[in-house]
């Protein structure tokens, strides 16, 4: 398929630079050469993801480098998604986030929520101080695969546990795993509440979703 | 020494006659159970706690407030000009929508400043700095409540009201968008708190305390370069205008960007979270240069650990730390209305216990 590699790196590189405005006429490129939507998405944009992912884990690119790629990331989907739907190709699933009830701290769930969202999966994000009832409600609504649960203080810790346990009590608790992250938390503390994971970043995070697909 | 010399003593890099203890907030819940009521001075919770120095903010009688009362935004210019108790901080408001929990803590719904036409809100929120009616009133209660102990202002350096009032997503899209509205914001807070800090230099403050969180326990939310080019020629504005020892504050891990911050010349640096940085490794590399502060841990030892595991960590602190002075012992943020009142009567204790000079730990 002649110009197939180039655009392939191309538009790996576009996502990997975050040059969203280079994303939408390499994506239609890659369509008019033949590639279908899934290729594009599991062998272009996803495993560029992958490489702003791990390159900020390692603090070779901080924060400004991975927003704008996931940013870019976005931009691809919203043009994928209708073919990728059309299709029946149905994604990741979606994942139900939030902070937990008395926690009023977003950056760390935000951050998360992008790189999740760039990894292919659909978020919805329940903000901030979220009650467990909010949890097992979005639950109900929404389907998702995962739950997952941010907490910056050791005092809002606990809630995370009366949300597993809000789920138990609705008969939710098996259809979701459920994962924790906070600078306050541990491997320990996760396995303790009877979480399914515990991410310490957001890539690791993504890793532990991926896993559990 | 007196509490005062003895903070001062350190904060330069000296060893006093015993590692001192102060604390850059003690949430007002917690000040109300450690002296059993609201009505109390300054002063008086430093001496039952046997603590150096204070600053921020206290219930005198009043009902004790959640948080750290350091954020408000509509109404604020009043509240500010006419504080309604003892406050010792002076720092701009987010300019953000703001919201509040069942509890009574504010948080931020969203910054406002994400546009160049946003820079107008500069003028309806921040109060005016050189408004006399705080600086005569806090004046007043410094004359009041200082005695012997160590008084610090809080400020900012403006790096954290950048990044609340643009939101961190708005501000990590505008390093490639609109890099300019990031300087003009920074620069704007910048000059404000240079002006207060004119103010505060004339008072009888002893140091100040810039609060202006850069990171996460993973890095710093900035690589060097973008630190070079967007946070530190603002920063300086006020580093210069500072004529009195201060602190610099950020939680996470500060490593990536540290070489460079410590050319704004602070005296002391704040908090070593345990979970972003290692304090031996901080004192190694940088204790030549400045003051050590903090690395009580906050997130497991004084608000989930036992008395025994908060003396056990204070011990080991100022055995690592503690070592040719430059030390001054905190909690590794603030003492939180959520650390247990029996861990923080330990720490007290294990101050006094192990951090007389010469260290015997």
């Amino acid at each position: 398929m002649p110009g197939t590699t180039s655009v392939k790196d191309e538009l790996k590189e576009a996502i990997i630079r975050g040059k969203r405005n280079a994303v939408e006429p390499l994506i239609q490129k890659a369509l008019s050469e033949g590639v279908g939507p899934e290729e594009i998405m599991d062998e272009m944009m996803i495993p560029a993801m992958d490489v702003v992912g791990d390159r900020f884990s390692r603090n070779e690119i901080f924060l400004p480098e991975m927003m704008i790629a996931a940013r870019a990331m976005n931009t691809g989907l919203e043009i994928l998604r209708p073919m990728l739907v059309a299709k029946g190709v149905t994604g990741k699933g979606k994942v139900v986030i939030g902070s937990v009830k008395g926690d009023i701290h977003d950056v760390g769930k935000n951050i998360v929520s992008m790189v999740l969202q760039g990894a292919g999966y659909e978020v919805i994000d329940l903000g901030i101080d979220t009650p467990p009832e909010k949890f097992v409600d979005a639950v109900k609504q929404h389907q998702p695969r995962f739950v997952l649960m941010s907490a910056l203080l050791t005092l809002t810790m606990s809630m995370m546990e009366e949300t597993i346990k809000a789920l138990q009590q609705s008969g939710l608790r098996e259809k979701v795993k459920v994962g924790v992250g906070g600078a306050p938390l541990t491997q320990n503390f996760a396995d303790r509440i009877g979480a399914d994971f515990y991410g310490k970043d957001a890539r690791a995070a993504v890793i532990k979703c991926n896993e559990l697909i | 020494m007196k509490p005062r010399e003895r903070v001062l003593t350190a904060l330069k890099r000296g060893t006093p006659d015993q590692v001192p203890w102060i604390e850059n907030d003690i949430e007002e819940g917690l000040q109300e159970r450690i002296m059993g009521t609201t009505d109390f001075t300054p002063g008086e919770l430093c001496e039952k706690l046997g603590m150096d120095g204070f600053g921020y903010h206290f219930p005198m009688g009043g009902k004790a407030t959640a948080g750290q009362a350091m954020q408000a935004a509509v109404g604020f210019k009043e509240s500010y000009y006419y504080p309604q108790k003892v406050t010792f901080d002076f720092v701009p408001p987010w300019i953000a929508e703001m919201g509040v929990t069942e509890t009574g803590r504010t948080f931020i719904k969203r910054g406002l400043l994400t546009s160049d036409d946003s820079l107008k809100l500069f003028d309806e929120y921040l109060p005016d700095p050189d408004h006399p009616a705080r600086y005569e009133q806090v004046s007043k209660w410094i004359a009041q409540f200082k005695g012997d102990y160590a008084v610090f202002a809080r400020i900012r350096l403006g790096s954290a009201s950048l990044l609340e009032s643009m939101g961190i997503v708005e501000f990590a899209y505008n390093v490639y968008d609109n890099p300019g509205l990031i300087k003009e914001v920074h620069r704007r807070f910048s000059e404000w708190s240079a002006k207060v800090v004119e103010h505060l230099n004339k008072m009888d403050f002893d140091y100040y305390w810039a609060n202006d969180d850069h990171a996460d326990t993973k890095s710093s939310w900035m690589n060097r370069e973008q630190y070079q080019e967007f946070f530190l020629p603002y920063q300086k504005i006020v580093a210069n205008a500072m004529k009195k020892p201060w602190v610099f504050h950020s939680d996470g891990n500060l490593m990536p960007i540290l070489d460079d911050l410590l050319t704004l010349g602070m005296n002391g640096l704040h908090p070593i979270q345990p979970a972003a940085m290692n304090i031996k490794e901080v004192k190694a590399k940088y204790g030549q240069k400045v003051c050590i502060l903090g690395n009580i841990d906050l997130d497991y030892t004084l608000t989930l650990g036992t008395p025994n595991e908060v003396d056990k960590e204070v011990k080991e602190r100022i055995a690592t730390a503690g070592p040719g002075g430059g030390y001054i012992v905190t909690s590794a943020n603030s003492l939180t209305d959520y650390c247990k009142t029996e861990n923080v009567w330990a720490m007290a204790k294990a101050i006094k216990k192990y951090g007389k000079y010469p260290l015997n730990v």
